[in-house]
């Protein structure tokens, strides 16, 4: 036992193995925020003036407002004037060949496919190198099927009646504090248009990096999905190793016309800070899906290990009849992570349906939160929830909370809400160590039977990574 | 917050604080007034309060008293339980009337007096429960009931005294010429060992909307047991806030059993603090509403000590235009290993008009706990409601049934057999009469 211990301990002060940082040289703006540095911004991205003007009532409006308190969280303020809100890397290439092999070389690391390794995994890789995209690939087979896949700046630039018509239709500029603050200053973002009737031949997928230090990352991401189209589209994320605590707040919002459905997949595991808790990523995203047309879907599927904080609320907007919704999510928080996390459920048209999975692990001295609400509208004939919702404790000191609210109005809904809290039993452990398991391959065995609900919605290749991603947090966990 | 000049806080603020005499007693009185008028009426801003607004409370006015409370004609029919005989104390519109109840003959080891009688003969021993914030945290009612409670109920049962007539609290809101502020503040606390049975009973004769704030404290030392039955029957256009804190030392119970039925606007506030080791905490309760009923439900329950265990069954049925909330939030404190926490709350919602507002809420800061909670909110089945029929039920006895049924967990437990009958009576009185498609 002895010796397992010091084998744990290694693990546990195994330092995050994607934390790097790549030395390129970036233009960035001097830290703080005032209508100059949203002026600057504009003018760097070459963007129209209604978007100026757009960012700009977006910051009048920040302005008025104070980050929202009612999370479990335990956040030390932010001074919102010390980060720098862009960063671009200095040359910009025009193909992939110039793309900076340096930069090639992070992705390297990351394992991300760009090249051949992108065709073979058959995943269309838009990446995200801090705020501005460096390099898209599979434009050619997504043109021809008439799908526009590009980055936002590329978007506003080139089709500029799409943005205008759907960014800020599903998360309003003054929406919320950090969404507010996203609409002023978003850097860059993934923009994905699917026409009438067309289904997206390929997985579609975004890797984040949030690599400057002092540079707040703030992406907006857009989906629309016109009548009958569908796309699944994929969001992961690593960050390099950070003292500072690197803010980050995005926005994503899905449209979904009639018959449309959208699967939006995220594996998320940024830098979450050390044992200490110092460093790691803030984030603090606002998503959400609308599904304005009748037999519309959209399902959000989240595994969320990473970040110091994490407040996060995936939610479905389901206006047309019979439209359905779905959250998946398994959060872990080990260390001293806090994540308050969860999703809303607002029925409005006949018929709609919604499902929720939660899955939280805690571990060490994590706080894990479920908070999420159903809301069922008067004019929600029979809608039907589900929420499941279970906790799984690892260690004395951590915290699993839930907060789910329902709200109901019309009397021929249906809405069931059902949360557990449990703890890895001796018995199981004893059972599979009787089985000639180890300890540490237990629990990840028990984790990933208690996940395995979530994990079966991502597709292929991210759950096996989200497998992984377990395991290597929870590292040190048991001992 | 800016209520300062809303007609309820003016009408708080011109009731005259009830001079005691008492140094002490006037101060915390007077401490407490001003609490209650820096802070105003909470909004909807507060989590617990967020889905009753008192935006309506806040514009009516009250009268601070009801001058002919101690000489009304009381019917003893309006409040009689069947099979319940014995101690009790009547209170009508806020006033302890001595005529209409029990006091003599008292089990040997319980101790029951008045509040204000209490006050007159030996104050003293009361100071650390009246001047202490013994209310913590203290909400806006907590301090207004602080400021102007002037009675209430005093219980002490001695140790390993095994009480077994119930006793009565029974609160009656009797029309007047105006809408009354009552205001009342009991304590109860069971000895080591102690037993009690308690019927707390709020009744109501003829029509009024009087404002009643009762603030209620429970210390169950060790191994005591209480039996609480909360009965809750006042007028339709009754306002009732409760406040009711139990503090569960080592292995104490607590059985509680609430029935919500009256009031345009009710709110019961119950914190129960597990604190003591095996300390254990089983409730059960049911709101039956209709018309424009209002009935927020808020149940607390804190595991503090180890191997600590709660058990609620709640249920609810609104109809009409009718709103139910119910918020049951269960925390596990750190060190509370052991704890046991389950929690079901399952809801009926019967008309367009109605609305259900549930939140079931778990926060766990311990290890080897296990807690679980569940809740729903639907409508009858229709396969049990068409079984019925196709055994000859006419639809609205087939309706009634299945809703009485649905209830029928909560009052499984009430003793005697009478008094459960009588409950599922009222119960039954309370459900939509004319539903049937």
């Amino acid at each position: 036992m002895a010796i397992e211990r010091t084998d744990l301990q290694q693990l546990l002060n195994r330092r995050y193995s994607a934390g790097f940082v790549t030395d390129i040289e970036t233009d960035t703006l001097p830290p703080g925020l005032n209508e100059d540095v949203i002026h600057a911004l504009s003018a760097r991205k070459r963007e129209p003036e209604w978007m100026t003007q757009w960012r700009l009532e977006a910051y009048r409006h920040w302005l008025t407002m104070t980050p929202p308190a009612w999370a479990k969280l335990n956040i030390a303020p932010i001074d919102f004037q010390a980060i720098s809100y862009y960063a671009a890397p200095k040359q910009a290439p025009k193909s992939l060949a110039e793309v900076d092999p340096k930069l090639l070389e992070t992705y390297d690391k990351l394992g991300v496919p760009l090249h051949e390794r992108a065709r073979l995994a058959g995943v269309a890789v838009d990446a995200v190198f801090d705020s501005v995209s460096v390099g898209t690939t599979f434009r050619k087979e997504l043109a021809e099927a008439g799908v526009i896949f590009c980055s936002m700046s590329e978007a506003i630039r080139e089709h500029p009646e799409i943005v205008r018509q759907y960014l800020g239709s599903v998360v309003p500029q003054r929406d919320n504090f950090f969404a507010a603050l996203n609409s002023a200053v978003f850097s860059d973002g993934s923009f994905v248009f699917i026409p009438k009737g067309v289904r997206c031949p390929m997985e579609l997928s975004t890797y984040f990096r949030i690599n400057a230090g002092h540079t707040g990352q703030f992406e907006r991401t857009l989906i629309v999905a016109e009548e009958g189209a569908s796309v699944s589209y994929l969001e992961g994320c690593t960050a390099p190793m950070r003292d500072e605590n690197q803010l980050h707040a995005a926005v994503v919002e899905l449209v979904a016309l009639e018959r449309a459905n959208i699967k939006y997949s995220t594996v998320q595991n940024w830098y979450p800070g050390d044992e200490q808790g110092r460093g790691g990523i803030y984030n603090f995203v606002t998503k959400r899906g609308d599904c304005r047309g009748d037999d519309s879907r959209i399902s959000w599927t989240q595994v969320e290990t990473g970040s110091a904080i994490t407040w996060k609320y995936p939610s479905c907007i389901l206006r047309g009849d019979r439209s359905v919704g779905e959250f998946n999510s398994v959060a872990l928080t080990h260390h001293r992570q806090q994540a308050d996390t969860g999703t809303k459920m607002i029925h409005i048209g006949r018929d709609t349906r919604s499902k929720i999975v939660s899955k939280g692990i805690s571990a060490g001295r994590g706080q894990n939160t479920y908070r999420g609400l159903v809301k069922i509208e008067k004019s929600a004939a029979n809608a039907r929830n589900h929420t499941q919702c279970d906790s799984l404790l690892i260690g004395k000191k951590c915290g699993a909370h839930t907060f789910p609210y329902m709200e109901v109005k019309n009397p021929s809904a249906i809405v069931e809400h059902e949360a557990t809290t449990s703890k890895i039993s001796d018995e199981q452990l004893f059972y599979c160590r009787s089985r000639g398991l180890d300890e540490e391959n237990a629990v990840s065995m028990i984790v990933d039977g208690f996940c395995k609900q979530v994990f079966r919605e991502l597709p292929m290749e991210f759950a096996v990574e989200a497998k992984k991603l377990l395991e290597v947090s929870l590292e040190g966990a048991i001992g | 917050m800016s209520a300062s000049a809303a007609p309820f806080v003016e009408s708080m603020r011109a009731a005259a604080l009830p001079a005691s005499g008492i140094g002490w007693l006037d101060a915390a009185r007077h401490e407490a007034m001003q609490a209650f008028l820096s802070a105003g009426l909470p909004d909807t801003r507060n989590e617990l309060w967020k889905y009753t607004a008192l935006r309506a409370l806040e514009q009516r006015g009250y009268s601070a008293r009801d001058e002919s409370a101690s000489t009304r004609m009381i019917d003893e029919g309006t409040f009689a339980l069947p099979d319940i005989e014995g101690t009790r104390l009547v209170f009508v519109n806020g006033v302890f009337r001595a005529d209409l109840s029990r006091l003599d003959d008292l089990p040997q080891g319980l101790s029951v007096q008045p509040l204000s009688r209490a006050l007159v003969e030996n104050p003293e021993p009361l100071r650390f429960l009246l001047s202490r914030h013994a209310t913590e945290p203290r909400d806006s009612f907590a301090s207004l009931n602080a400021a102007l409670a002037s009675d209430g109920v005093l219980v002490r049962v001695a140790p390993a005294a095994q009480i077994e007539a119930p006793l009565r609290i029974v609160h009656l809101g009797a029309q007047a010429e105006a809408a009354i502020a009552c205001h009342a503040r009991n304590f109860v606390e069971l000895g080591e060992g102690a037993c009690l049975r308690l019927i707390e009973h709020y009744a109501a004769l003829g029509e009024h909307a009087h404002f009643t704030n009762i603030a209620c404290e429970y210390v169950l030392q060790k191994s005591a047991r209480i039996d609480l039955l909360a009965l809750q029957d006042s007028a339709v256009g009754a306002a009732l806030f409760r406040r009711s804190d139990f503090h569960l030392h080592e292995d104490a119970q607590l059985e509680l059993h609430a029935l919500e039925l009256g009031g345009a606007l009710a709110r019961h506030e119950l914190r129960i603090a597990l604190d003591g080791d095996r300390s254990r905490a089983q409730t059960r309760g049911a709101f039956a509403l209709r018309g424009r009923q209002h009935v927020d439900t808020e149940l607390l329950i804190e595991h503090h000590g180890r191997d600590t265990a709660s058990d609620s069954l709640w249920r609810g049925v609104a109809d009409g235009r009718a709103r139910g909330v119910f918020h049951g939030a269960i925390t596990v404190h750190p060190g509370a290993d052991g704890a046991d926490a389950q929690l079901s709350n399952k809801n009926l919602l019967l008309s367009e008009g109605a609305e259900i507002d549930t939140r079931p809420a778990l926060e766990i800061h311990a290890d080897e706990v296990k807690a679980a909670h569940g809740a729903t909110i639907g409508q009858l089945d229709e396969h049990a409601l068409f079984y019925l029929r196709s055994r000859g039920l006419p639809a609205e006895t087939a309706r009634i049934l299945l809703v009485r049924a649905f209830c029928a967990v909560a009052l499984s437990g009430v003793e005697p057999q009478a008094l459960r009958e009588h409950c599922d009576a009222l119960l039954l009185a309370h459900l939509p009469r004319e539903n049937a498609q």
